[in-house]
């Protein structure tokens, strides 16, 4: 028995022996480790990122910025988990709907010193410092880019069903998607119809009730008013109308943008960040950008969204890190970040650059030139809006489109969320 | 006449079906394969057809030059070939002792090591990385080795326990009568009965290791610890879903796999000859 | 002492690995059902006692969830083990390139479930994927259109997609524990003049029983978990229609990020499935008295 005991215990030993000398080294000596994480990662931006993290080191002798790139499909589960745990970075990436989470669970630091002592604060539009300043009117983030949903089209797609011109008003786009639609194989409008479709519906939902106004004064959601109804309608007539894919009930993202760039849909409304990758697998006499169709009241209400850095309040380097996120956010660098991202400057006078004057950017240059179309920013900084969003959205539309429910119902139920959302919201400002 | 006929028919048809599973296993693959093949402006184009019109090795030299893959499977291969070896050595002691010994204990044990198997990996995942990470087994392989194998170890002990379970015990008690302890006597003349056994748990535990992901994402960040799943989420990116690289790198981790079940296949084919189980 | 404490000795190893990584996460994590953990909320903690429960038994999304579940495992686990089980058998016998077939069948279990998902819901849109359009030339399909996006079937798609990687983990088995068979047996039982039923019956089914009972059992109790086809070829949709207890319990703990509610929709599975294994363990007790 003395005989197989230390020989059945010494395999496993051996085994973690084994390879606690396969892991690579520790990190060389520095004296300072700031650490990054990405979240919207994908290969070529991580290279523009450690190019301007390059920049950062070789200002900043004897600090090292380790950079974590998560990703994006598994990013938020992954980040919560981490931070959940303690693991937290100097330094995150943060899209806006995180930031109701983090901030409002008091995990950022606030950024607001840091900008009444900065050269460029004075520089950045007012719609940055208003994305940046969603909760609790403090900044705890600073935006890198803002992105303005647009509508791509299929200029192919256009001639062959002989369309002249991409349309103005939602009553032209149904005109458009049904003359698509009669094309063999071809539909009019890419729905998104699984997680992130909320963009399309709180569109059109205001563009029929010709406000962007999300709860009345006395906190109750617009959602059940009757015109935002009809916005809901017009949509789930256009899908069951097979005006859109007959799939795209479960469209995401990568589906909507490969249902476009494939020809199978003509039209998409989509962020400058999609044009990357649509520009990479389409000709660029096939497709263009144009606005947001407006709604009979004249007026279209494109959402507005932004990601931006923010400094996590556990770090031990806050200082260290506002001055990485200046490299990274500075007029320059921030340049050189939106080229390789795509998203519109958050600093005026911005459009003079020759990254914006390109063509491929005139779409949403024009839209924002355009006073009837008004950009919109979406509530997430209600409490429970990525629950709302990326769950209840989904299910309630889909079943719309499928006909289990009314519009009427889903309005309803929506309304109900986010009324109770914002009273939740409310209370935890008068408690303050 | 008749016997005649009947054994070639009985070929036929046995031969007919291995052919349906052949090509019910190796379809998708197939397509994985001409996905992979197919230069990108093709992809949604030409997509239903079953060869795209023109070929290209592009996907698989980025892959193999351009991105980490060589590192991923070097990992993968570690965490996996450790992970079967220790689940296989583990297993087969504690499955050898519930099938030979009624102990008090025993039901409890294996009560929770069924429960173990039970609650969604999803809820565990944030204890565990809380527990680990103090640990420094966190974004390391020695971590990963040893989740992988904690939860390996109760399918694979209750596996060996059927596989023991059909050998019957005067053979080891017929060797320990001549003199050998019951150690000895489970080395030379049980184990080799259930190489099968052993051969199906090993190759078992290894795939399983080595397609993993849950874990494999969730316990680490760094692209040092990262295994071969995990490399393959990055291909699917917030703007597109590179499928090209995908399928490439799905279709280069088959190989590894394939070595590894044609080592393996011999003893799993393996019979025991009619003389040793009667005496 | 030996004699006492061998059987620890054996199995010691195991338990404690098990013990620490696996059970002391699981009792954490079963707690939360009794308390509220928001993630992230550093407010949150309380306990609220059988609160989630009562707010489950309300739910109807949950039913719904655990209607599916049973549709998904049941199937899955049906034509995995019928299938795998004829695979095993024809794999039994020798016959030319042999080890060359099994090792072609045995690649579905290689793959990652997440390559393999998204494999399979490219073959079955119809704008990239030749299923549809087989379908649709066959006469099941109208007009070769998503199976994923109708509500009433989607739930096939990953079942399929389960089933073809699932069946080589029940083959692989079973043929491991056919080969333990000793062969004179049904040598025997041929001289005594019985058929190829007969010997399966008497002979093949009782060898196999035990490597049947604990591969049925651990294959229901992992499919029931296994949300990944799921989540990545209809992500639960459309309308819910795919939406199994394991995937939404991944919607209640990271989108609502109430781990607190996710935990008790997770005990409740878990008291399903020890009532479950409790129910095979009795039937193989059963049938075991009877011989």
């Amino acid at each position: 028995m003395a005989k197989c005991l230390p020989r059945l215990a010494c395999l496993p030993f051996a085994v973690c022996l084994l390879f606690t000398a396969c892991l690579p080294p520790a990190a060389a000596n520095a004296d300072t480790t700031l650490k990054l994480v990405e979240v919207l990662t994908s290969p070529e931006r991580t290279d523009t990122l450690k190019g301007l993290v390059g920049d950062f080191e070789k200002q900043n002798p004897g600090v090292h910025v380790e950079i974590t790139s998560l990703a994006w499909s598994s990013a938020f589960e992954k980040f919560a988990t981490m931070a959940s745990a303690g693991d937290t970075p100097d330094v995150v990436e943060l899209p806006d709907r995180w930031l109701s989470l983090y901030a409002g669970n008091g995990m950022l630091q606030s950024l607001e010193p840091y900008l009444a002592h900065w050269s460029e604060t004075s520089r950045l539009t007012e719609r940055a410092l208003q994305a940046a300043r969603a909760v609790d009117a403090t900044a705890y983030v600073l935006p890198y880019g803002l992105y303005l949903r647009a509508m791509f089209y299929n200029k192919a797609l256009f001639r062959q069903a002989g369309i002249a011109a991409p349309p103005a008003t939602m009553v032209e786009f149904l005109k458009v998607a049904q003359k698509i639609s009669a094309l063999p194989g071809k539909s009019g409008y890419c729905l998104r119809g699984g997680p992130g479709g909320l963009n399309a519906w709180i569109m059109f939902g205001a563009a029929m009730a010709g406000n962007n106004a999300f709860f009345k004064s006395d906190g109750s959601s617009t959602f059940a008013d009757a015109d935002w109804i009809k916005g809901t309608a017009w949509l789930v007539n256009l899908y069951q109308d097979r005006l859109a894919p007959q799939d795209s009930v479960n469209w995401g993202f990568n589906e909507v943008v490969a249902g476009f760039y494939s020809g199978t849909c003509a039209m998409v409304d989509q962020d400058p960040d999609a044009l990357i990758a649509i520009a990479q697998r389409m000709k660029a006499e096939d497709f263009g950008v144009t606005s947001i169709p407006k709604g009979p009241a004249g007026k279209a209400y494109p959402t507005l969204g932004y990601a931006g850095w923010s400094i996590f309040k556990s770090s031990t380097h806050k200082d260290l890190a506002w001055k990485l996120i200046q490299v990274l956010d500075d007029p320059r660098g921030n340049l050189r970040w939106n080229e390789r991202v795509g998203a519109l400057p958050i600093y005026q006078g911005a459009e003079k650059a020759p990254l914006y004057s390109d063509s491929r950017f005139k779409g949403w240059f024009a839209e924002l030139a355009d006073n009837d179309e008004v950009p919109t920013f979406m509530p997430t900084d209600l409490p429970g809006f990525a629950y709302f969003a990326d769950s209840l959205v989904v299910r309630t539309s889909q079943q719309a489109l499928l006909g289990q429910i009314s519009p009427e119902e889903m309005n309803r139920q929506w309304a109900g969320y986010l009324t109770k959302a914002r009273n939740k919201q409310l209370e935890r400002a008068r408690h303050e | 006449m008749r016997p005649r006929l009947n054994r070639s028919a009985h070929a036929t048809l046995h031969y007919a079906l291995i052919g349906l599973y052949l090509a019910f296993a190796l379809f998708p693959l197939y397509w994985m394969l001409k996905v992979s093949l197919t230069p990108d402006d093709l992809l949604y184009g030409e997509g239903v057809r079953l060869w795209p019109s023109r070929i290209t090795l592009q996907h698989y030299t980025s892959v193999i030059e351009h991105s980490q893959f060589p590192q991923f499977f070097r990992n993968s291969l570690i965490v996996s070939g450790s992970t079967a070896l220790l689940v296989t050595a583990l297993a087969s002691a504690a499955g050898y002792g519930f099938s030979r010994f009624r102990f008090r204990g025993k039901l409890i044990i294996v009560g929770l090591m069924l429960v173990s198997q039970m609650f969604p990996l999803v809820m565990i995942v944030a204890p565990m990385f809380r527990l680990l990470s103090p640990l420094g087994l966190t974004n390391s392989l020695t971590g990963l080795v040893l989740v992988y194998t904690a939860f390996n170890v109760p399918f694979a002990s209750l596996l060996m326990q059927s596989f023991f379970d059909a050998i019957p015990k005067d053979l080891e008690e017929a060797a320990m009568i001549d003199g050998a302890t019951r150690f000895q006597a489970l080395r030379s003349v049980i184990a080799p009965l259930t190489l099968p056994g052993l051969a199906a748990a090993f190759s078992f535990v290894f795939t399983a290791a080595w397609s993993e992901l849950l874990f494999a994402l969730m316990l680490n960040s760094s692209t040092a610890a990262s295994t071969f799943p995990v490399g393959l989420l990055a291909f699917v990116s917030k703007f597109s879903v590179d499928f090209g690289q995908m399928t490439a790198a799905g279709v280069l981790a088959l190989l590894p796999v394939c070595g590894f079940f044609f080592l393996i296949q011999r003893h799993l084919l393996q019979g025991l000859t009619a003389g040793a189980v009667k005496g | 002492m030996s004699e006492r404490a061998e059987p620890y000795l054996y199995t010691l190893p195991a338990v404690l690995l098990i013990a620490a990584l696996l059970l002391a996460p699981l009792l954490i994590g079963l707690s939360y059902a009794f308390r509220d953990i928001t993630l992230l909320d550093p407010g949150s903690g309380g306990f609220v006692g059988l609160e989630h429960f009562r707010e489950l038994y309300a739910d109807p999304s949950f039913w719904n969830a655990l209607r599916n579940t049973v549709t998904w495992t049941a199937a899955s686990v049906a034509l995995q083990f019928g299938l795998g089980l004829v695979l095993a058998l024809l794999l039994s016998r020798p016959f030319r390139a042999r080890g060359l077939v099994q090792l072609l069948v045995f690649l579905p279990w290689a793959v990652p479930s997440f390559l393999s998902a998204l494999n399979w819901a490219w073959l079955f849109n119809p704008v990239v994927g030749p299923l549809p359009h087989w379908f649709a030339s066959v006469g099941l399909m109208s007009a070769p259109e998503n199976l994923l996006a109708d509500p009433k079937h989607a739930l096939w798609g990953p079942i399929a997609a389960n089933v073809w990687w699932g069946i080589p983990f029940f083959a692989i088995t079973l043929l491991a524990a056919l080969q333990s068979i000793p062969r004179d047996l049904y040598e025997a039982a041929a001289i005594d003049g019985a058929g190829p039923w007969r010997r399966f019956r008497s002979i093949t089914l009782p060898y196999l029983a035990p490597t049947m009972a604990i591969t049925i059992l651990l294959r229901t109790v992992w499919i029931a978990n296994f949300a990944d086809l799921i989540v990545v070829m209809t992500k639960g949709g459309p309308a819910d229609s795919t939406q199994i207890l394991s995937s939404y319990i991944f919607t209640q703990a990271f989108q609502r990020l109430d781990f607190g509610y996710a935990s008790a929709i997770a005990a409740v599975l878990l008291m399903l499935l020890l009532a479950y294994a409790a129910l095979l363990v009795l039937l193989r007790h059963f049938l075991n008295t009877r011989n």
